[in-house]
């Protein structure tokens, strides 16, 4: 097994929901990420899927301690990142980098292209002069836009070729791991599956890490090595891509993927779909025990109790579930 | 019988700072009673601006709806006048749009929102209106609804809201409802959820469904008809079945393959379509996926393929495929 | 990404966000008229003693408050001295006001803006606490008692003026921060190492230039009316200075008899805000920030 790029221990957020005209006082807490814990390797892709409101985008951004969290680890080059001040990250961020969702709002508008990706080459104060421009024409290239384009502006380009330039941007410092925060939801699906194979190349040559967080089951499946299934702030099931995908234990995981349409009217004919009741509760008032258990459609008595804990269920697969869990301490 | 809804050869054009932008370019299609069709298509492609102009919601000045009929049920919407235009709006075809906050006023409650429609069209005072709210919220799925037509739509969830929006869109018993990317913004199972309520609805009161999507999985699961759309024009249609297996258009075929499906066996490099879609201020003389069309003869340079038979109500407008050949099905 | 589809993007004209603003700007008929008077009036005053044989302070018995003639194109005072002399210098205090007192508003208010939005929490909370008691004061009576303060010389009026203006100026920008601060492109910036001044310096301001540059346009037809205000009831610039607020208030007494004297300031008062009101009218439609399409 390649060796661990980032260990997330117990990590969770709380937001403070405060009430209160002069001194504000705490009401409750929205958990959006309550006790999560998982490795990345070195050049694989981890995929956390899961619907809104289940923490994954806050989960990213808590690794990168672009919101800092409230409790746990998160261990990179055997430092905890979490205890580190920003000014101390200035270094250890020119490795980890981000692709964020929106390819309109994550470009600023006043920005060149050269300007945008050469900016973490400035901010690191990486090369001047001819070396400068080179670095900067490398990952454009590599991204796929031609050099002229370099005096654009980002409302000059279209929403794929802004997503690449991010995809470049990201690049420029030959990160070990790059968190894609739903880079294709914005796109057309002809231009997700290009930038969903240059994210593939990518990786091949130069051994990057990616935490792929998405809520498109079928696109998970395709990039990802490993798979985190999160709901209302939990991990509710981890495995190896192929074996999530062929034999899902957990309900939700179960729903997730029948929920999902098939592009063929014949398979879609004969399949039969789990319709999920009601909605995802707020995280503010999470349900007891297992926090899927009102929408469960295999729940029983003990369920809202007892709050399962990941359980290995063999190779690989870690499931949080009553269902699979024999014995209790 | 005759289709409720006939579109023929629709052109709807916008006016710009930088030249006339051809959203919809020559674009006929049908609905028969009762039936599900799906308009496809990627951002551009003008699959929700024909859908508007069904309804004359173009905003103009700038857009304008410059040819074509549109014969509804026997009468040609773009004839009548903004009067009879105003009544059939929500009474017989309603829409429901993709994102329910730029849609839903957000200083009426819901209740008064679906009455809105009722008073207006079936002449029901707002007592009436508001009991008739609470009983198509139910029927929507929304719990305690009697107490929920009172609240405003920002204290509804977005699937929620969504719903509610479906009640409003169905609250006069619309022979035809259009929705334009209905579950777009909503989760997986979500999704689920409301596009079952939609199919249950529409099968309970035969009413006629145009989905407009660039979900594949979507059509497939609910459009027994299929119209495929690119740069303004209808580029392929026929049935789900025969569209998804047999595609006869290099577009659909490269649409169809850049989808990872969940039930085969995972390829190793997902087929994309290089390039992007034309511009439609200028779109080229001939074909317009010539340019990023692999398979591409002389004659799509400098003709543009009508839409053509290929087989039993399949049709296409690809030269290739019109020669007999389709060298992208594997 | 095909040859084709370069070449596609690479023939379309290239729009930068100054050049498509500037495009914008000059198709607004109303907009440009107003930057053109300014420009000419501006000019005009630059150049007073070429346009004009009298001086603002030459006084002439022989020529009292005669209407306008050959000689004088726009009359003379109670002193003999020329208006259209008078009126052309008085530009220039016009002008230098409503300028110079923005450098003012800029030099206080897009600090105290920045600095509040960006920080956020107990210092925004201050500031801006600060900011609304200013803001509460009525702007006028401020600027009578701290002119009453400073001292009569021009450059005290400037302090007056813009020492009361630049609150509209802070919130401004304190908004324009705030709603940038969420937006993905700064989380981007932090991602890879950018802390706060390089934010600020290189996102945050230039991205707030737009609805800034706006609203100093919009500030300088209310400097220079504060400033002729003041002048009127005879707290602004001193004699023999002119300013078209002391020309209006010595106007004012004859309005019957001669209203010349009072409707030549008068006018060019009224047309040059309304030229900077058309000016700011159409550079904020021209620099709205739905720029990208």
């Amino acid at each position: 097994m390649a060796e661990v790029v980032i260990e997330v221990n117990n990590l969770a957020k709380y937001f403070p929901v405060t009430r209160g005209l002069f001194r504000q006082k705490k009401i409750a807490d929205v958990k959006a990420v309550n006790g999560v814990s998982f490795t990345i390797h070195k050049g694989e892709t981890l995929g956390l899927v899961g619907e809104s409101g289940c923490g994954k985008t806050t989960l990213g951004k808590c690794i990168l301690q672009l919101i800092r969290p409230t409790s746990g680890e998160v261990i990179f080059e055997s430092q905890d990142l979490c205890e580190l001040s920003d000014k101390e990250l200035v270094p250890i961020r020119a490795k980890l980098q981000v692709i964020f969702q929106d390819p309109y709002d994550s470009l600023d508008p006043r920005y060149t292209a050269l300007d945008i990706i050469g900016e973490p080459l400035r901010i690191h104060e990486i090369s001047k002069g001819k070396e400068y421009q080179e670095r900067v024409a490398e990952p454009m290239n590599l991204v796929g836009l031609a050099p002229y384009m370099a005096e654009r502006y980002p409302h000059e380009f279209s929403g794929g070729q802004r997503q690449r330039l991010g995809v470049a941007r990201a690049l420029a410092l030959q990160p070990e791991f790059i968190m894609c925060d739903e880079p294709l939801s914005a796109l057309d699906v002809s231009i997700q599956a290009q930038v969903l194979n240059l994210l593939d190349d990518l990786q091949q040559k130069f051994g990057v890490a990616y935490l792929f967080i998405s809520h498109d089951l079928s696109v998970v499946r395709h990039i990802s090595d490993r798979v985190i299934v999160m709901y209302l702030g939990k991990v509710m099931e981890i495995s190896n891509r192929d074996e999530l995908y062929k034999n899902p234990l957990h309900p939700y995981t179960q729903a997730l993927l029948s929920a999902v349409p098939i592009p063929d009217p014949a398979v879609e004919m004969n399949r039969e779909v789990i319709v999920l009741k009601g909605e995802v509760p707020s995280p503010m008032n999470p349900p007891s025990g297992c926090v899927f258990h009102p929408r469960c459609y295999r729940a029983f008595a003990d369920c809202p109790k007892v709050v399962p804990l990941l359980a290995d269920a063999g190779g690989g697969h870690q499931v949080a579930c009553l269902l699979y869990e024999t014995s209790r301490p | 019988m005759a289709p409720l809804l006939e579109v023929r050869n629709i052109k709807t054009y916008f006016q710009t700072q930088d030249g006339i932008v051809k959203a919809v370019d020559g674009v006929s299609y049908d609905v028969n009673r009762g039936e599900t069709i799906a308009l496809v298509g990627e951002s551009g492609c003008g699959k929700t601006v024909s859908a508007l102009s069904i309804l004359r919601l173009v905003a103009e000045p700038a857009g304008k709806i410059l040819a074509g009929e549109i014969i509804f049920d026997g009468v040609d919407l773009l004839k009548l006048s903004d009067e009879d235009m105003h009544k059939m709006r929500g009474a017989r075809i309603s829409i429901i749009f993709q994102e329910p906050q730029t849609y839903i006023n957000p200083v009426l409650t819901i209740g008064r929102q679906i009455s809105e429609g009722l008073e207006f069209h079936k002449n029901m005072s707002p007592r009436e209106g508001m009991q008739e709210a609470a009983r198509l919220l139910k029927l929507v799925g929304i719990p305690h609804p009697e107490r929920r037509i009172y609240d405003y739509p920002h204290q509804f969830s977005g699937g929620m809201r969504q719903r509610a929006m479906i009640a409003i869109a169905i609250a006069c018993q619309p022979q035809l409802i259009i929705a334009d990317e209905p579950t777009t913004v909503v989760d997986v199972t979500i999704q689920a959820q409301l596009l079952e309520l939609i199919r249950n609805i529409t099968k309970e009161f035969n009413t006629s469904l145009i989905l407009i999507t660039h979900n594949l999985g979507i059509v497939a699961r609910y459009a027994k008809r299929v119209f495929v759309m690119y740069a303004g024009n209808i580029i392929e249609y026929g049935s789900a079945m025969d569209v998804y297996h047999f595609p006869c258009h290099p577009y659909t075929a490269g649409l169809l393959a850049s989808v990872p499906r969940l039930d085969e066996p995972r390829k190793v490099r997902l087929q994309s379509i290089e390039g992007q879609p034309p511009d439609l201020i200028a779109p080229p003389r001939g074909c317009a996926f010539q340019d990023r069309c692999a398979y591409s003869i002389p004659q799509c340079l400098n003709e543009k393929p009508p839409l053509q038979e290929i087989g039993p109500n399949h049709y296409t407008a690809c030269w290739v495929s019109q020669k007999g050949t389709r060298p992208w099905q594997k | 990404m095909t040859a084709q589809a370069n070449i596609r993007v690479a023939t379309r004209p290239h729009h930068t966000l100054w050049g498509d603003a500037w495009v914008r700007l000059r198709r607004n008929k109303l907009a440009m008229a107003g930057g053109i008077f300014i420009i000419l009036l501006a000019l005009a005053a630059i150049f007073a003693p070429l346009l004009t044989p009298y001086t603002f302070a030459k006084q002439n018995y022989n020529a009292i408050l005669q209407g306008p003639s050959w000689t004088h194109p726009m009359g003379t005072d109670q002193l003999g001295r020329d208006t259209f002399a008078r009126l052309l210098y008085g530009a220039r205090t016009s002008l230098a006001v409503g300028i110079f007192t923005q450098f003012i508003v800029i030099c206080i208010g897009l600090p105290i803006g920045s600095i509040a939005g960006y920080a956020g929490g107990k210092v925004d909370n201050y500031l801006m606490r600060f900011v609304d008691v200013m803001y509460a004061f009525p702007d006028i009576l401020l600027v009578i008692l701290l002119r009453s303060v400073l001292g009569g010389s021009i450059f005290n009026i400037f302090l007056a003026i813009g020492l009361v203006a630049w609150v509209n100026i802070a919130r401004l920008v304190r908004g324009q921060i705030l709603s940038l601060k969420s937006r993905d492109f700064i989380a981007a910036s932090r991602a890879m190492g950018g802390m706060g001044r390089h934010i600020t310096w290189r996102h945050l301001l230039p991205n707030s230039l737009g609805p800034v540059i706006v609203s100093i346009t919009f500030n300088v037809p209310r400097a220079i009316f504060t400033e002729a205000a003041l002048s009127y009831i005879g707290i602004g610039v001193q004699p023999p200075t002119p300013s078209w607020g002391t020309m209006i208030q010595d106007g004012f007494g004859l309005i019957f008899a001669k209203p010349y004297m009072l409707l030549f300031p008068a006018i060019a008062l009224a047309l040059l805000m309304l030229a900077f009101t058309f000016l700011g009218e159409g550079l904020r439609d021209a620099l709205d920030p739905k720029m990208r399409r």
